[in-house]
């Protein structure tokens, strides 16, 4: 029963979505709107399991003054802080969450601009010190594959930018056939086999043979 | 000079590079010439010639701070272009982790420059929903049951721009920002499903990934990152001078600026990239003459 | 049940999967003429005659043809109406009204008006089963003219949507070419699959992290369980957490997302007991970061910077941090493994790790990994399907290219 119960929820919940592809019945549509909304509050209640093993991890680490402890500090502050003024916020304390009515900043909206917004743009920029490295490294006309790989890609950075059009306007122009031709049909290709790969494990996830995710063996 | 050293060049003197490539152009704006690609002449034509004055378009902000250098400016273009050509806007936020801010942080601006604006009447902001497929689903069917109140709480009912907006049926085309899967989405679930055509406005990163669905005619246009807002800016000042004003306001980031950057941080990458090849060859020939 | 059938040899087979795909081909044909033909056998009301009434200006010339309809395929609660507009129409530049009554002669109310060009308008709202009769009023100024009313029209659920048949066909044919090879399987006909090399190295990549005594993290992606990714991706988890195990290594999983986390945690703590090591599990294994994508990355680059992991397995669904992921872990030395169907990520995997499993490879894993005949019978029934798909499009390019567009119709999802 134990095993039973499991792959029988897997099965009910993998195949009502793709019954109510094909039947526009409103009860069945309902139904599956409704297996969508649990979802949701599903991954609610997963988010505080998150969050308790944060505390409990990071708590530990303090306590036990493992290495990197004073880090586990920051992070703990830093989730009181952020917290304390979303949920105060919710609560209509401080003003909400947003900015108030004069322009001005709530504390949480203030955290949000001024610490959130940065870090993450200083993430998201790191991208292109990464690519520069990693492009510098991988460009190299070793073979005759490579070599096509580098021209390719040669191009596609010049086209992008105003340079190449100054050189010569064909340069935009290899740089969208590259991107709209070769490029999506290997793109697609691809996605097509990828789909496929993807259409076969739910298949076999809905009919209970793929359980190794479950934890509870694989196989019959 | 060790040619070995060369190749195996560490990589903080890219970095490095990099650095001053990014930072330069930030304090002297060069303001490189912008060309128009066709996949973004598309998206402006779809809403230059195929929308009307009082026409709906719904703009959905699927992207949070860490691409909003990439993403706002592409948002901004279009509001603007929308609310110069007297097209309403149904704003929404579906992306989990700032997307409601961001979507509010342009609202504001953009609104902002168009004072003869009346929310409610030319725009609204319908917050954010948890869920986005879930969401995007239950919107063809009913968006007062996704959305029942805007993002100040306001019953939609008591909106006069919603009156009349309940599907995507009410509406002329959806353009989305879009940082992650959710742009994809729009192309391949909402606009295959439902029909309503979708401009999606993605990261340059994620952008080859869109050619896909624009090739195949599921997607009315493409913005691919910088780039392709840096376009749309041109292409909105070129149609109406009026906003060629409020791009030229000091201090102002912009797509077009932004570009300055990436050109040069390109070309420093060609640069390596072709010193790289050189190296690489005469490194490899050099044992060939010896033997 | 014949053990030989179908035929052993490849080739001999070719010739009866050209005939599955003319079957099919056949199947599309008869559906697109089906509903093409269900659409024009309507209702129709009589035509009318022009009924001018404005006299001051010239009457606009009414609609004709004019017929309500259960909308088709819908769940109920809406009813079509289609009309046939006059020739010049959108020279005139025609508007219409479209009005509705729930008796036949009085009591027109509008509900919905359309634009030269449009001839159809979908009336929602409506209660099902309870009749309706619609008119269509042609608009020019001043002048109207009102065409004459429609037969009574219910609005009904349905059970089936019409429009998804192809859908429904290609379903049908990929379940049981899946599941035909899985039966076959079970009889023990051993099935060949071609070496993946990202898989073969996982062995390996857990056995450098034993013997320089390192961390190995595997990082299943960032998105949730609902992602299939992500669930192939546990099912590779749950055979390096065996190995893990097995060598007594040190296995980090950090998570972005509580979901995964909490199936990754049972994933882990299943494998370790089935390798009857249970006593070497430990909770902070896989533990949870943020749901914050840069953070999390943030987090796990920090950590390889400082722990400096033997090996790393990067491998799910991944965005934007593919690259500050991968590039870091190449920066220390790393073995890496990869694997993601993102399409835009794969570059950059290719580019910074060692093994790279693209697209359905991934998929393929739990079947790789544990050779069960029945997960490896899956695979085989999934390129079949593979095959008839390539066929089909090789034959959408022919019949395109020479103006048939049957493949195309028969392809398109609404």
């Amino acid at each position: 029963m134990k095993r039973q119960l499991p792959l029988l929820l897997t099965f009910l919940a993998g195949t009502i979505p793709i019954v109510a592809f094909f039947v526009p019945e409103r009860h069945v549509g309902l139904v599956s709107t409704t297996l969508d909304s649990w979802l949701i509050i599903v991954a609610g209640f997963a988010l505080l399991l998150g969050v308790v093993n944060v505390i409990q991890m990071n708590a530990n680490k303090i306590h036990r003054r493992s290495s990197g402890w004073p880090y586990a500090i920051v992070l703990l502050l830093s989730l009181a802080i952020m917290g304390f003024f979303g949920f105060a916020g919710a609560f209509d304390m401080f003003g909400g969450i947003a900015t108030r009515p004069d322009g001005s900043s709530t504390p949480f909206d203030w955290l949000y601009k001024f610490a959130f917004l940065p870090l993450q743009g200083t993430m998201f920029a790191l991208l292109a010190f990464f690519m520069a490295s990693a492009s510098y490294r991988a460009f190299r006309a070793r073979n005759v594959e490579a070599t096509i790989l580098l021209i390719a890609a040669l191009l596609v950075m010049f086209g992008r930018i105003p340079f190449g059009e100054m050189v010569s306007k064909w340069f935009p122009l290899a740089t969208e056939w590259i991107m709209g031709k070769p490029n999506m049909a290997a793109q697609r290709g691809i996605m097509i086999g990828a789909a496929l790969g993807a259409a076969s494990m739910a298949l076999r996830i809905i009919l209970g043979i793929e359980r190794s995710y479950l934890g509870i063996g694989k196989g019959e | 000079m060790n040619l070995e050293r060369v190749m195996q060049v560490d990589r903080r003197i890219i970095y490095l590079f990099v650095a001053i490539g990014t930072i330069l152009p930030i304090i002297f704006v060069i303001g490189l010439p912008v060309s128009i690609t066709p996949p973004v002449q598309m998206a402006f034509d779809r809403i230059e010639n195929e929308l009307q004055t009082g026409d709906i378009v719904l703009m959905s902000f699927d992207y949070g701070p860490s691409s909003a250098p990439e993403n706002a400016p592409m948002a901004d273009a279009m509001l603007r272009h929308c609310f110069s050509k007297g097209i309403k806007v149904v704003v929404i936020a579906l992306y989990p982790l700032g997307g409601l801010s961001e979507a509010v942080n342009e609202l504001n601006k953009v609104t902002a420059e168009f004072p003869e604006l009346k929310y409610g009447v030319d725009y609204v902001n319908l917050g954010y929903k948890d869920g986005a497929q879930a969401a995007m689903k239950k919107m063809a069917e009913n968006i007062h049951e996704v959305f029942p109140t805007d993002v100040n709480g306001t019953p939609l009912d008591r909106l006069p721009i919603m009156k009349n907006i309940r599907t995507y049926r009410d509406m002329k085309l959806v353009v989305s920002l879009a940082t992650g899967i959710i742009g994809e989405w729009w192309a391949n679930l909402v606009n295959a499903q439902f029909g309503i055509p979708v401009i999606v406005g993605p990261t340059a990163v994620s952008a080859p990934k869109y050619y896909a669905y624009l090739e195949a005619k599921q997607m009315a246009g493409l913005l691919g990152g910088l780039k392709g807002a840096s376009e749309y800016e041109r292409l909105v000042v070129n149609r109406y001078p009026k906003l060629g004003e409020v791009y030229a306001t000091p201090g102002l980031y912009t797509a077009t600026k932004g570009m300055d950057v990436q050109s040069i941080v390109h070309l420093i990458m060609i640069a390596f990239i072709v010193l790289g090849n050189v190296v690489y060859f005469t490194t490899k020939r050099k044992p060939r003459k010896a033997s | 049940m014949p053990r030989d059938f179908p035929p052993r040899s490849f080739s001999a087979r070719v010739p009866s999967l050209l005939f599955l795909a003319c079957v099919l081909a056949a199947l599309f044909f008869l559906v697109s003429t089906s509903q093409a033909q269900s659409q024009a056998a309507v209702t129709q009301a009589e035509e009318v005659p022009a009924q001018a009434t404005d006299l001051v200006q010239p009457a606009p010339p009414p609609v004709t043809d004019l017929r309500a309809i259960d909308t088709p395929s819908d769940e109920g609660g809406s009813i079509t109406v289609r009309w046939t507009e006059p020739a010049n129409a959108e020279e005139l530049g025609l508007t219409y009204q479209v009005l509705r009554s729930d008796k036949p002669d009085g009591g027109y109310a509008p509900v919905g008006q359309a634009g030269a060009g449009e001839q159809e308008f979908v009336d929602m709202g409506l209660t099902d089963g309870q009749a309706y009769y619609y008119k269509v009023r042609s608009v020019l100024g001043a002048g109207v003219a009102e065409s004459e009313a429609t037969r009574a029209a219910q609005a009904k659920g349905n059970w089936f949507r019409s429009y998804r048949l192809n859908a429904l066909v290609l379903l049908v044919v990929f379940s049981s070419s899946v599941l035909y090879y899985i039966t076959r399987a079970r009889k023990a006909k051993p099935i060949y699959i071609r070496k993946i090399a990202g898989l073969d190295a996982v062995d390996e990549a857990v056995g450098r992290a034993t013997e320089m005594g390192k961390k190995m993290f595997y990082i299943p992606g960032i998105m949730s369980v609902d992602e299939i990714q992500t669930i192939a991706s546990l099912a590779i988890l749950g055979h390096v957490a065996k190995l893990s195990a097995t060598y007594n290594a040190d296995l980090e999983v950090p998570n972005k997302d509580p979901l995964t986390f909490a199936a990754a945690r049972e994933t882990v703590k299943e494998a370790y007991l089935e390798a009857g090591r249970p006593d070497l599990y430990r909770e902070e294994m896989v533990n949870y970061v943020t749901y914050d994508q840069f953070a999390y990355t943030a987090s796990v680059t920090g950590k390889m910077v400082r722990e400096r992991p033997a090996t790393n397995f990067l491998i799910g669904s991944f965005y934007a941090e593919s690259l500050l992921l991968a590039e870091t872990g190449q920066s220390i030395g790393a073995i890496q493994i990869s694997g993601t169907a993102e399409v835009a990520q794969l570059p950059f995997f290719v580019v910074a790790c060692d093994y790279t499993l693209i697209g359905e490879e991934l998929y393929a894993a739990s079947a790789y990994l544990s050779r069960e005949p029945i997960l490896l019978g899956s695979i085989k029934g999934q390129d079949i399907t593979k095959f008839l798909l390539i066929v089909a499009l090789g034959l959408g390019v022919v019949l395109e290219s020479i103006g048939i567009k049957f493949m195309s119709a028969a392809f398109r999802m609404k």
